[in-house]
């Protein structure tokens, strides 16, 4: 089996994407947490130079690049930011859902303003009734003179105050067993009846806007139905394991990087018994873990990954990769706050918004309880 | 005006965040790279930058020149992927060695092998060395007005050229016309962040490989050979001094202060 | 090298009718590295309109003789009409040595008038020396001030150096008893291909004492961490009649009054009675711009900090309680008692 390695211009874009984080995000990052500020500018930025776009062909405004690429850019942002690869990681999921099965004209008339992140998406299932249980979503849609009329509530939305493209699923009917039957919308902040609702205040990866979305007799053109009719619980599945679960992985991986290094530096530098605390084989002993963590959530996000874009299903490893990555986030989190002492608890040190965005990846993109159940169904079949 | 030939020298540098981890052999007295990565001479970003900015309005098409091994490519692939159109590097076993002016013969003779070009651009100084004498030196071998130190420049339809040059505690407004060779400081502007189309399309442009003969550069005019400046025992600054610590608390060592500023008298 | 007459020169600079504050010190070195070679002539080149008075001072500060070459066309700098002038003086009186001060029209002057000569330049010297035998060693700085290279021109002549402002010191003045010689700056620019043109040369004279003329410094560095802190620096400076300065990570923040202001290889070198430091981690780039200081005292709240090696006096404190209870105290010594 041959090695797993990144490509030439793979390293140039990860170098290119570090040198913007570092000079425009890692500046700013304590004040996007402790504001709960989504710093819209920034994104902007990240919009000219491809972040928004990055799997979208060059044709619509894209970057051409594919999910390896993207998963680079996430692990690079979450490394300082993890609130804001957040945000660009569920505007991916809007992308991704229009440029998947989206017709022409819809592709026209959303992919370039997406790809570029003139405007943001975001993709809208979950519901107070349908989170991990995916088909208790109670939003419904039906047709009206040529239009859809769509009434829910949906929560837990990421980027819902800001996407100005939405991807909302709601029930259209029952299937030929008799199930509900789901479909995909594309709602356009401002439509009638739709307008984004309260905001949560998240423990974790802030500066990324979390809350409700409402739906009040929201009207939407017949183009507005994204995908067919009665595919939106399958395309919504697919966004979650193709983009949804690899991103929350490169994300988690990002975080685990931010407490190896930390944990690294403040080893060096802080001196106890007369010698820098790296001496003392307890702390190189959490050091290594870190390290370990580290390969490890590396190897299964980006291998799971290119299992996926290579053609394989790769459900269970996308499940198992962003599992080990987020729990092995909070795992490297609370090691790393352990390892600083005191200074782990104080809020001028990053390690304590580490953890907090960690606890925060666990329930995004599916828990992981959900994840070992999708390994477990694969295991056991 | 038609469009633009832009050249701009570029030079890679040993990454400036290592030079704390220079070291000199203690056997052979010379210089110790080992282990630090090289990056794009910082001021070189801004001269490309400027090249980028008048090949947008212009039209035209940017190369890079460097003189540096070949190995330099990795680095170069920055600035292709910054937007320049093609690099050449001029790698040769008998440049080793060059000082400021030979390194310019050498860049002036890649500059011409390019073909007939409208403005050189060029960062004022490299971060390891710098010298500062490429830019004028290389525009006194290409027979064209030279600037350094220039802080703003515009080109006017016709290839007029206003450009502002930084002296102490002011400028020097000048005026010239295209061809000419430019070093610019890095308060001309801000370079451009790496897009990542700008990644991809890097991998396609073309970085030409040039040797002295390739060049038509001789022996005596490049390299050790054709270097004036020789370079004699290398150190490294012992700036150290006494480092008495003032002890006590906060009132006790601002006392002691205070007492040092009366004895040298400055206490007015 | 029998057929060279043993001249040092030193290329004087002038803007508006003064002369930069590296020319004296250009001329101090000249005149000790010609006792050091066991005694040559020291004659300094000045270009211009109206300057003659100048030439008078160029004596006092150490200069034998003085090329004086005035002409509406040398009244503003331009590399190209210097450059020719220089050029073909040189190349007639075939001095040994000629020195530059590295300011920016060093930088872009002496390299030109190197490459028209073929001959090699030492940029930014920090140090010189001649030997009996006519060999100048040029101390050259690189690698952001952390290696010092020793460098030789040894076949080509003349040696050419640019010397770092602030390095060397001025000798103290005396009644020039020296000659000065006009040149005729039309024959010199004869047939010279003119390329440029300098309209103008604004000088825009910064507030505050400069730091070259201070008994005694306030510097900060990126420890500071912010304009509100700055202030209590340029407070403690104007408390001891002295100026402030800075390091290149906090000129880059924007909490200073300037680049004219920073210290380091790529700044000013400067040489008080007193220094004092607060929040700087002593990088070298900025400790070469402190060397000859009188006394160094440093104030860093990390005990690992490099600068306490190359200070006098060091206190491992936080600048925000120390700097108070220092300008209260300063306050209080100042009172008659």
């Amino acid at each position: 089996m041959p090695e797993l390695k990144f490509t030439q211009s793979q390293e140039m874009l990860r170098k290119a994407v570090r040198e913007f984080v570092e000079k425009e995000v890692k500046p700013i990052a304590h004040r996007i947490d402790v504001e709960n500020r989504f710093p819209a500018d920034v994104f902007q930025k990240m919009g000219q130079l491809g972040f928004a776009g990055v799997f979208v062909p060059q044709t619509y405004g894209g970057a051409g690049l594919g999910q390896t690429e993207r998963a680079i850019i996430l692990e690079e942002l979450a490394r300082h930011a993890a609130g804001l690869a957040m945000a660009l990681m569920t505007h991916h999921l809007g992308v991704e859902a229009i440029l998947a099965y989206g017709t022409d004209e819809q592709k026209a008339k959303y992919l370039p303003d997406v790809a570029t992140g003139k405007k943001i998406s975001g993709l809208a299932v979950t519901e107070p009734t349908g989170g991990s249980d995916v088909a208790g979503q109670l939003a419904n849609a039906s047709r009206d003179n040529g239009h859809w009329v769509i009434n829910g509530r949906k929560c837990f939305i990421t980027n819902s105050s800001n996407a100005e493209v939405n991807i909302v699923t709601a029930r259209t009917g029952e299937d030929a067993k008799g199930r509900p039957a789901f479909s995909a919308f594309i709602v356009e902040s401002g439509m009638e009846g739709f307008s984004p609702g309260r905001e949560e205040d998240k423990l974790g990866l802030r500066g990324s806007s979390t809350g409700d979305l409402l739906l009040n007799n929201c009207r939407v053109g017949e183009g507005s139905l994204l995908g067919g009719e009665g595919n939106g619980m399958r395309m919504a599945l697919g966004l979650f394991t193709k983009i949804g679960r690899t991103g929350m992985a490169a994300i988690g991986l990002g975080i685990i990087r931010a407490c190896l290094e930390e944990g690294v530096k403040f080893a060096k530098e802080r001196v106890i018994y007369g010698k820098p605390l790296a001496k003392l084989q307890a702390i190189q002993f959490e050091i290594a873990q870190n390290r370990i963590e580290y390969e490890a959530a590396r190897l299964m996000t980006y291998h799971s990954i290119g299992l996926k874009e290579s053609g394989s299903g790769a459900d269970a490893e996308i499940a198992a990769a962003k599992y080990f990555a987020t729990e092995g986030a909070v795992r490297a989190a609370k090691r790393t706050m352990d390892l600083m002492g005191g200074y782990g608890v104080i809020n001028e040190y990053p390690v304590g918004r580490y953890l907090r965005d960690a606890l925060t990846t666990i329930s995004c993109g599916g828990t992981s309880h959900i994840m070992q159940i999708i390994v477990a169904g694969q295991t056991l079949n | 005006m038609g469009e633009l030939n832009l050249v701009v020298l570029v030079k890679p540098v040993p990454d400036p965040s290592c030079y704390d981890r220079i070291e000199i052999d203690p056997a052979t007295g010379a210089l110790l790279r080992q282990g630090m990565p090289a990056v794009l001479n910082p001021a070189d970003k801004h001269a490309l930058e400027e090249a980028l900015v008048l090949k947008e309005r212009f039209g035209g098409r940017v190369a890079m020149v460097s003189m540096a091994p070949g190995s330099a490519s990795e680095t170069l692939m920055e600035g292709l992927a910054m937007g320049a159109d093609e690099a050449c590097i001029l790698s040769d076993r008998a440049f080793a060695g060059s000082d400021s002016l030979a390194t310019s013969r050498v860049l002036s003779a890649g500059i011409r092998k390019i073909g007939p070009f409208d403005l050189v651009l060029a960062g004022n100084e490299s971060a390891d060395g710098g010298t500062a004498h490429v830019p004028s030196q290389v525009g006194e071998l290409l027979g064209v007005a030279h600037l350094t130190n220039v802080i703003r420049m515009e080109v006017g339809p016709g290839g007029s050229v206003t450009a502002r040059t930084r002296i102490e505690n002011g400028y020097i407004e000048v005026r010239g016309s295209l061809p000419m060779v430019v070093g610019v400081r890095r308060e001309i502007n801000t370079p451009r962040y790496t897009s990542l189309m700008g990644v991809m399309a890097a991998q396609d442009k073309p970085i030409r490989v040039w040797g002295a003969e390739d060049l038509g550069v001789n022996a005596a005019e490049a390299g050790m050979e054709g270097s004036s400046m020789r370079p004699g025992r290398l150190s490294r600054p012992d700036y150290r001094r006494k480092g008495e610590i003032l002890k006590g608390s906060h009132e006790e060592t601002v006392r002691r202060i205070v007492a040092i500023l009366r004895a040298e008298g400055v206490l007015g | 090298m029998p057929d060279r007459k043993r001249a040092l020169w030193a290329v004087a600079e002038q803007t508006r009718g003064k002369l930069a504050s590296v020319t004296p010190e250009v001329l101090g070195q000249a005149r000790r590295l010609a006792a050091e070679a066991g005694g040559c002539e020291v004659a300094a080149i000045l270009l211009g309109k109206d300057v003659g008075a100048l030439a008078k001072d160029l004596l006092a500060c150490g200069a034998d003789k003085v090329f004086l070459v005035e002409d509406p066309a040398l009244e503003l700098y331009q590399n190209d009409t210097y450059g020719t002038v220089l050029h073909r003086l040189i190349r007639r009186e075939q001095p040994e040595v000629v020195l530059f001060g590295a300011t920016a029209v060093g930088e872009e002057l002496a390299p030109t008038v190197a490459a028209r000569l073929d001959t090699g330049l030492g940029a930014h010297c920090t140090s010189l020396a001649l030997a009996p035998d006519g060999l100048l060693t040029m101390g050259v700085l690189g690698f952001g001030g952390r290696l010092h290279t020793e460098m030789f021109c040894p076949a080509r002549r003349p040696q050419m150096a640019s010397v770092k402002p602030g390095m060397f010191t001025p000798l103290p003045r005396e009644e020039g008893k020296g000659k000065i010689l006009r040149e005729e700056a039309s024959a010199l620019l004869s047939g010279a291909d003119i390329r440029l043109r300098t309209v103008r040369i604004v000088k825009e004279e910064p507030e505050g004492m400069p730091l070259e003329d201070a008994d005694v410094i306030v510097a900060g560095g990126w420890g500071i961490g912010g304009k509100e802190n700055w202030r209590l620096l340029t407070e403690l400076a104007r408390e001891l009649s002295g100026a402030t300065g800075c390091t290149r990570p906090a000129l880059d923040e924007g909490w200073t009054d300037g680049e004219h202001t920073m210290i380091g290889t790529s700044g000013k070198t400067v040489q008080p009675k007193v220094y004092l430091g607060f929040g700087i981690s002593g990088s070298p780039h900025h400790t070469v711009g402190i060397k000859d200081a009188g006394i160094i005292i440093s104030i860093n709240s990390d005990p690992r900090a490099p600068v306490f090696e190359c200070s006098d006096y060091c206190v491992e404190a936080d600048f925000r309680k120390i700097l108070p209870l220092l300008l209260s105290e300063i306050r209080r010594a100042k009172v008659p008692a």
